[in-house]
């Protein structure tokens, strides 16, 4: 009888935490088909507000950045995290200690120190090269910079779940290096660089600090005029702004859950 | 012109890998492998081979046979290329390839976990070897197809690498490995991960295919009897050096030292402490002894001895008492004692008398079964 009330008591908690994690989700959502201006009352549905979004050269160019900015990011630190990853797994059983924590810290490094370091940086490199002017190009290498140790790190653990004897096997089966990568590893680690994809895609559009440090007066993302915005206090269009960005990240979220648990067959 | 006509028609009626065809044999004459003087150590101190210098012929179902750090996996893994020597050449039909990387070696391994690749079909395992050697997609599948029919795969081929068993993944890396049509075909423990009914029922499907395809099999284990009943040849190593090669029947009847002697199951070892011509002392007595050979070991194996009741008189008539029978059906296995030292000795179950523990008996011994060795 006790059991079964710990049972219930934990069953509430539980509804209970997500209703606390979710709740103030449904409000963003459920106001931006709202009808009414005022946030004060729900009139009515409508999709007035995705409509005006639609009209704000503002808000489309902010979407156009986040896109570009996560997409090619995202491809980038692909690219280089991955061959980090193998490096790491190629050289696993030596004392890597410290560059190994070099990898880990900017995971743990507070947003807003990796921030002004990057923009400090970029400054000083622009005033003696007069290169990295703070626009895109600079947000790009930030993002990519914060998102490389999440890359490295899964398809680390993707190499170290294998038998380390298909590495030979492929070998003994007459492929060459070039094709051992073309034929065995990537095929092998695709599911976790799928996987990687969307988790950098989502830590970009994510991103509010480290953009706004580095980016330069024409490379406003959404979060940055979201944040702009609401200055002049929360319109409703700023809810269905927030509201495409949750569906977003949801997407990209869920697929990269997907790939991440999915066995090659 | 007849006759190249029926002869392409029995092959066709006949498929079999084409290592089968004259050309194949004349190619497999060619693959005899030899090994001069290869040293591997790993790290400043560990040394894995000491020197090992060994021909193997071709055709041949070659053992390397040893305890757990014997050297002989180092070994198999320098004939595949996955290992470099410190020292020393390895040349594959007169052909060295010390230096050849192991994608460019006519060797094929069958490893021990198996190694399927997880993101690929059991067809797409098998073609593997042949896609990466530039073989075209049609050529591949009838390759495999005649592989899988070979071994005997069945159905197997349209598999997922993770519904397969244990027993069906170590046949479907044998056939992969079988498709390349190698020079050399290494086999790393192959059987080991397997329960024993499995694994003799794959034994002698092993030693079929080889028969079969005469192609020279080089093989690790560390299990004597399966070394006995797979190979034309055994050597025995350990600490990095080859102690004995030779046939089964020669490792295990003429051991050259104790340690092959032990290795090989023996127990009945004795210091000889003098010796007159060829009558032999040890702690069991003395023994007349034909042919023994040089070394100061008697070893005397319990399948030579003989057990009569009670105490009869003779040349190498040694009075004992039992301590210990194992009665195993087929035979029985005895613990003998004579004075202070302890003899085993295995009798064939033959619906004869077979002594009780406590029986005062008589052990013989032919005069041509005692050999001696060295330590």
């Amino acid at each position: 009888m006790r059991k079964r009330t710990l049972h219930r008591g934990l069953t509430a908690f539980w509804w209970a935490t997500l209703a606390f994690l979710y709740l103030p989700l449904a409000v963003v959502v459920l106001f931006s088909f709202n009808a009414a201006n005022s946030a004060a009352s729900f009139t009515g549905v409508s999709l007035r507000w995705y409509h005006q979004l639609m009209g704000n050269e503002e808000i489309l160019s902010a979407f156009a950045n986040s896109l570009v900015l996560a997409i090619s990011s995202s491809v980038i630190a692909l690219g280089i995290g991955c061959l980090i990853g193998y490096g790491m797994y190629r050289h696993r059983h030596r004392k890597l200690g410290w560059l190994i924590v070099l990898i880990y810290l900017p995971i743990v490094l507070p947003d807003i120190v990796f921030g002004i370091s990057e923009m400090a940086f970029f400054v000083q490199i622009h005033r003696l090269t007069g290169l990295l002017q703070p626009g895109l190009g600079t947000m790009i290498i930030a993002h990519v910079t914060f998102q490389i140790p999440f890359v490295a790190l899964i398809v680390y653990s993707r190499f170290v779940g294998l038998d380390p004897t298909l590495f030979e096997a492929a070998k003994d089966l007459y492929a060459s290096p070039v094709k051992r990568v073309v034929h065995f590893m990537l095929p092998t680690i695709k599911p976790a660089l799928i996987s990687a994809f969307f988790l950098s895609f989502t830590l970009s559009v994510d991103d509010f600090v480290i953009s706004f440090f580095t980016a330069g007066p024409e490379s406003a993302t959404l979060p940055i005029y979201i944040w702009g915005a609401i200055k002049k206090g929360v319109s409703p269009e700023i809810n269905a702004i927030a509201t495409l960005m949750i569906g977003a990240v949801a997407i990209a979220a869920i697929m990269s859950l997907l790939f991440s648990r999915r066995r090659p067959a | 012109m007849n006759e190249t006509i029926t002869a392409d028609a029995v092959a066709a009626s006949h498929p079999r890998p084409s290592g089968a065809t004259a050309e194949g044999e004349a190619a497999r004459q060619a693959s005899a492998i030899e090994m001069q003087g290869l040293h591997k150590r790993f790290g400043r101190t560990t040394v894995a081979l000491d020197g090992v210098d060994l021909t193997i012929e071709a055709g041949e179902f070659f053992t390397l046979l040893g305890p757990s750090g014997c050297g002989k996996t180092t070994l198999l893994r320098i004939l595949a290329g996955l290992e470099e020597a410190d020292d020393g050449r390895l040349a594959i039909g007169g052909r060295d390839i010390t230096e050849v990387p192991p994608h460019r070696r006519s060797v094929n391994t069958v490893f021990q976990s198996y190694a399927l690749f997880p993101h690929l079909s059991v067809r797409e395992n098998l073609a593997f070897g042949l896609k990466m050697r530039g073989m075209a997609a049609a050529a591949r599948n009838a390759k495999v197809d005649e592989i899988a029919d070979f071994i005997k795969l069945g159905d197997l081929v349209d598999r997922r690498v993770d519904q397969l068993s244990g027993g069906q993944r170590q046949r479907i890396a044998l056939a992969r490995a079988l498709v390349c049509e190698p020079d050399v075909l290494l086999l790393d423990e192959p059987l080991s991960a397997l329960d024993a009914g499995l694994r003799s029922q794959l034994q002698v499907e092993l030693l079929r295919v080889q028969k079969r395809l005469g192609m020279t099999f080089v093989f690790v284990t560390h299990d004597q009897q399966e070394a006995m009943v797979m190979s034309d040849r055994i050597a025995v190593l350990n600490g990095g050096v080859i102690q004995q090669v030779g046939p089964p029947r020669e490792v295990y009847e003429r051991p050259v030292n104790a340690f092959v002697a032990r290795f090989m199951g023996h127990d009945n070892l004795y210091p000889v402490t003098a010796r007159q011509g060829g009558r032999l002392t040890t702690a069991l007595g003395e023994l007349a002894a034909e042919e023994a050979g040089e070394g100061d070991l008697l070893l005397i194996r319990p399948e030579t001895l003989d057990l009569l009741p009670g105490e009869v008189a003779g040349d190498n008539h040694l009075p004992a008492v039992v301590a210990e029978r194992l009665y195993r059906g087929s035979h029985a296995e005895y613990r003998l004692e004579i004075g202070d030292t302890t003899l085993q000795a295995t009798l064939n179950n033959r619906g004869r008398h077979l002594p009780e523990v406590g029986d005062r008996v008589t052990v013989t011994v032919a005069p041509d079964d005692l050999v001696t060795l060295s330590e």
